[in-house]
């Protein structure tokens, strides 16, 4: 169905539009970075051996800890979503936590936890440590992709399956290979995310890829190295993607069933207690440990570091919350504009570039996407944007709408054409059928994108350091600002402070949505 | 009434249809008959105009409304219905809506008679205030056809509607479609295509027959022709 | 549809609209603690009505933000005056051609060793680098004296010192080299090395650590030990080599960037910076030494009349860091 593209002007204008505001300033100053006065031939000298062996010592540390997430993610997803588990819809919740905590902090936490306990951090301070830290914040995301892949196997299935062999073989032979997508795009995602994770790996000082980039950026000064050198993990990301990208497109992650295929429950049974005790350890090591340590260094001294906290931080919540609900807004209509096309305009070639693109730009790191903004819209006649927040909601919207376009995309393929194709037999134009049948079936998807991207515009850090306008005051960049040289409890305080706006700002949105959400009455549960 | 022409089609490097020609009569119950993956299917989605061939035309009452990999006229005006395999009922609308769905789009008159006109006349009114999850396969599959038959389509197209029904359910139903070519009640002339893998559907309801195979006519025919037919493949297929 | 697009278009509208172009203002970069940076230039805009607009960083991560931002701007700087808490970074940007010349009155009698010979920069507020030692586990008498016994024996594996290949502890490095010269340098490096020393994320991480006792001593620089000692950390404080050497001393520097667009303004601030008062202020908030004469220092602040200092050449020192920075990486890592 190879239409031109002006017979999609909305489409035409938000892909125009990505690539005006976002992909050619990248491109702009990734080129002159990389090759202008000779540098290139310099730099890529400098790409030794050294630069190899590093690269590939990251890849392992990545490599296990997308191994050990998936592997937890798989049995908490299976115990949350596939058993009557006691508490499993507190358990669901609770254990989505790490997510929302910047992992620099609960590096923190756990290094003051090795020292308070074992009195002792040279165990946590190496690649173990990396390891332990970036497991226990990826796991919950494994959880989600491989807990809704399990609760969309049709119950006959599995069913089928006990006729002929024990519960145990069924998980193996016949579940887990089912949800092979799932366990492949939860194994490449969170690979990605460690792979590109700075904050933990430097606290920890252990040497790896990321802080590597970092010294060239922050020591030396050398933008076109540490750009080829990112150069080099952008690469290793989309092969992963590319290699993968069949699987990754199928996988109905983090999907918010529509489908309502029959889910079928297990009895936990005589492994009740020994499933509960799993749970309880997981979020005791994930959860409740790093929280003790905060909720001690913030009230050691009594309330009143909580109380400077706050007051610190009351000043940045309303342009923070205001900023991150414009970006989210953007990132799910620019995410819902691209997964949409790309759902029923398969084959168009400007539709394939436009997933590449919002994979690309996802896959820079922070800083490099910083100073391409910069280098780009720092411009005299560019202003308007530069010195406004319009450049931080651009380097957000650049971060985050390959996430929301997976996510929405995911959804709409869900729901069978046919509901649309009903539709338009009827003679209801197409813009009607998006906005009365395609939009509200997936509702609560797009709702999930809008509160993903809102949680991570909110935490942003690296870009957003780079870009923000003098004597504007955000939230993340004032906690970091300030925990660097600050006592641990008014961090911790910070902390805890930005922790409980996000989770009340996230509850406002559900309890406004839940209505919405539930009228369609379908919904899964 | 419906002709097509030297159609043909691929799914990929698949070809479904090639060279393929057929034509329906009006005011008649017409059924494909065919295994899976015989391009029965394919074929009403191409008069439906949601499918688009390489090569061919198709004509409906005289007019050309898809020539050579070009839909001339869109498939919401070529005046027909098409009921899915899964019936594509909108999970998010009653049984009400969906059904008046078309006709408040379309902006049409005394909706609310015209929908519950059509309700009673297959006795689902008291479902009216349900949605699509909370029916039975019957009454799921009444409200899909009452929701193609409230825009008064001259052609109705059925992609395999009682798979998954009951015997009794199915004869009931089958009933119901039987009446509507006669119906004078509902005030509209109709012309059916059934596809269906089932001989016994088939030869329940149709004036006309059409036994396919892999993307070919293998045999045309009333009923009781078609139950001669000296054709192996229709004997074998018969034989099930 | 449209009508999201709409409002959408309109809530960016509004986002932009928000931040007015107000022309009486000045913008500085910092890369010196907020809580303490903040309250000078709000006084700033009291007192002069002129609205300053800040971007803040930290030396924690090595100030990449602001730095980077510099350098990427440099075709059409948006900043006016850069206040860095210490003299390396300002001379990369003199480097890389980013400042500009200004001379304030305001530091007529700093001295002059606080200066860029050519005035891009201007010292003020100074930091030294000492020595802070856990109590518990240091007696009085095994505490060092002199940066060379961290490499004795006697403190094998108790000794932490930041990551040399940024901030203060770069700084300090490069000026052992000068001072001793690129042998004498190395071989303590490589002592220090062989007897386990702790290499630290930060300045902070070396406090942290000391005050927690996974290491009995480590350097850092006065502000950070002062800010311990203020949280009632039961540490000592060491000015080292008192009779040789001396003590590096750091000072905050403040600079113009060249083509500022608003230079007025901005040098109105670095007057400001540069003043009695500022310097005054800065030793009672974060314990900084006062570089004007005879500015009154809180008890317990040291002065810098009573410091042996290093004797060092700023912007030497900052061309010895430069070439030292590879050995520095590969001391670092192996």
């Amino acid at each position: 169905m190879g239409r031109k593209l002006t017979n999609h002007p909305l489409y035409t204008i938000v892909f125009l539009s990505f690539v005006l505001f976002v992909v050619i300033p990248v491109a702009y100053t990734l080129g002159t970075a990389l090759f202008t006065d000779g540098s290139f031939g310099t730099n890529i000298q400098l790409l030794n051996l050294d630069t190899f062996s590093l690269l590939a010592k990251s890849c392992i540390i990545a490599f296990f800890i997308a191994l050990l997430s998936t592997f937890f993610g798989t049995i908490l997803g299976f115990m949350l979503y596939k058993t009557n588990i006691k508490f499993r819809n507190i358990f669901k919740i609770l254990l989505l936590i790490p997510l929302f905590i910047s992992p620099y902090i609960l590096a923190v936490a756990w290094k003051d936890f090795f020292f308070i306990f074992f009195n002792d951090t040279n165990l946590i301070s190496s690649y173990i440590g990396v390891i332990l830290v970036l497991t226990t914040i990826f796991t919950p995301l494994s959880m989600i992709i491989t807990g809704s892949a399990l609760s969309n196997i049709d119950a006959q299935l599995e069913e089928s399956g006990f006729m002929i062999t024990s519960f145990r073989m069924v998980i193996l032979k016949i579940m887990l290979p089912l949800i092979k997508p799932a366990l492949i795009t939860s194994f490449v995602l969170v690979f990605i995310f460690s792979i590109s994770e700075f904050s933990v790996p430097a606290f920890f000082g252990v040497k790896l890829f990321t802080t590597e980039i970092f010294t060239q950026f922050s020591a030396f000064y050398n933008h076109s190295l540490a750009i080829l050198q990112s150069g080099l993990l952008i690469v290793i990301c989309i092969l992963l993607l590319f290699t993968e990208k069949q699987n990754i497109a199928d996988a109905p992650f983090l999907s918010i069933g529509s489908k309502g295929t029959d889910n079928k429950l297990y009895n936990t049974k005589n492994r009740n207690i020994l499933s509960l005790l799993f749970m309880f350890g997981w979020l005791s090591i994930s959860v409740v440990f790093p929280f003790i340590i905060l909720f001690v260094q913030s009230f050691k001294n009594g309330a009143s570091r909580f109380i400077q906290a706050f007051e610190l931080l009351l000043p940045t919540f309303a342009n923070s919350i205001g900023l991150a609900f414009s970006a989210a807004l953007i990132i799910v209509f620019i995410g819902f504009i691209a997964a949409y096309y790309s759902a029923y305009q398969s084959g168009t070639k400007t539709i394939k570039s436009f997933d590449w693109l919002l994979l690309i730009v996802f896959a820079i790191p922070s800083t490099i996407l910083g100073i391409s903004l910069i280098k780009f819209y720092n411009q005299p006649g560019l202003d308007i944007i530069y010195s406004s927040y319009a450049i931080i909601l651009i380097a957000l919207a650049g971060k985050f709408s390959f996430i929301s376009s997976k996510l929405i995309g995911n959804a709409i393929r869900q729901i069978p054409n046919s509901l649309d194709e009903a539709a338009q037999i009827e003679g209801i134009s197409s813009f009607t059928r998006l906005r009365k049948i395609l939009i509200p079936l997936i509702l609560p998807a797009l709702f999930a994108a809008f509160i993903i991207s809102f949680i991570f515009s909110l935490g942003e850090l690296g870009t957003t350091i780079m870009v923000y306008p003098p004597g504007t005051e955000i939230m993340p960049i004032k906690v970091f600002t300030i925990m660097a040289n600050a006592p641990q409890s008014l961090t911790s305080s910070m902390t805890l402070i930005v922790f409980s706006v996000t989770l009340l700002i996230i509850s406002g949105f559900y309890f406004l949505m839940k209505p919405l959400i539930k009228n369609y009455g379908f919904a899964n549960d | 009434m419906i002709d097509i022409n030297n159609i043909t089609l691929s799914y990929g490097d698949k070809p479904v249809l090639q060279d393929f020609a057929l034509n329906f009569e009006s005011n008649r119950l017409s059924c494909l008959l065919g295994g899976s993956g015989c391009g029965k299917t394919t074929i009403l989605r191409l008069i439906a105009g949601i499918e688009t061939p390489e090569k061919g035309t198709i004509v409906i009452d005289n007019k050309i409304v898809t020539k050579d990999g070009q839909i001339l006229i869109p498939p919401h005006k070529r005046n027909i219905g098409f009921i899915f395999q899964d019936l594509a009922l909108w999970p998010h609308f009653t049984v009400y809506k969906n059904i008046a769905f078309g006709l408040i789009e379309r902006k049409e008159k005394n909706i609310k008679e015209t929908v519950l006109k059509m309700l009673d006349f297959f006795g689902i009114q008291e479902q009216a205030e349900k949605y699509p999850h909370q029916l039975s396969g019957g009454q799921k599959q009444l409200v899909a056809i009452s929701r193609s038959l409230v825009l008064k389509p001259k052609i109705l197209l059925m992609d395999e509607p009682l798979a998954n029904l009951d015997v009794k359910l199915k004869r009931k139903i089958l009933e119901h479609i039987r009446n509507l070519k006669q119906s004078r009640t509902l005030g509209i002339d109709l012309t059916i295509i059934y596809v269906t893998h089932d001989h016994k559907e088939a030869f329940a309801i149709a004036d006309k027959v059409v036994v396919m195979d892999e993307g070919k006519i293998e045999e045309t025919g009333t009923v009781e022709q078609i139950k001669k037919s000296e054709n192996r493949f229709v004997q074998y297929f018969l034989e099930y | 549809m449209k009508n999201i697009c709409l409002k959408i278009t309109f809530l960016i509208l509004l986002i932009m609209t928000g931040c007015s172009d107000n022309t009486n203002e000045v913008v500085v970069y910092t890369s010196f603690v907020e809580i303490f940076s903040e309250p000078f230039l709000k006084d700033f805009e009291k007192e002069s009505g002129i609205a300053v607009k800040a971007v803040y960083d930290t030396e924690e991560t090595k100030s990449t933000g602001v730095l980077n931002r510099l350098i990427a701007e440099k075709d059409n700087p948006q900043c006016d005056v850069f206040w860095s808490g210490d003299p390396v970074r300002t001379i990369v940007l003199k480097n890389k051609g980013i400042t500009s010349v200004y001379q304030s009155p305001a530091a007529n009698d700093i001295d002059p060793v606080f200066k860029d010979p050519e005035y891009h920069w201007t010292g003020f507020s100074a930091r030294a680098r000492v020595l802070i030692y856990n109590k518990t586990l240091l007696e009085q008498t095994d505490i060092p004296r002199s940066i060379f016994d961290l490499a004795k024996k006697q403190y094998k594996g108790k000794v932490a010192i930041a990551n040399p290949l940024f901030g203060t502890t770069t700084f300090h490095i490069a000026a052992l080299f000068t001072v001793l010269g690129d042998e004498k340098a190395k071989q303590f490096l490589s002592d220090l090395k062989n007897n386990d020393v702790v290499i630290a994320t930060s300045n902070g991480d070396v406090k942290k650590r000391v005050i927690k006792g996974e290491v009995a001593c480590g350097l850092t620089d006065t502000d950070d030990a002062f800010e311990a000692l203020k949280e009632g950390a039961d540490i000592g404080v060491v000015f080292l080599d008192q009779q040789e050497i001396g003590s590096l001393i750091m000072p905050n520097t403040v600079c113009l960037i060249k083509n500022s667009p608003h230079t007025v303004n901005g040098k109105k601030l670095i007057d400001y910076l540069l003043s009695i008062e500022t310097e005054a202020e800065l030793a009672k908030s974060c314990a900084q030494m006062p570089l004007h004469k005879g500015v009154k220092t809180p008890a317990g602040i040291p002065s810098l009349d009573d410091i042996i200092p290093m004797k060092i050449d700023y912007d030497k020192t900052s061309q010895k860091l430069e070439e030292i920075q590879n050995y520095l990486k590969e001391w670092a890592e192996n």
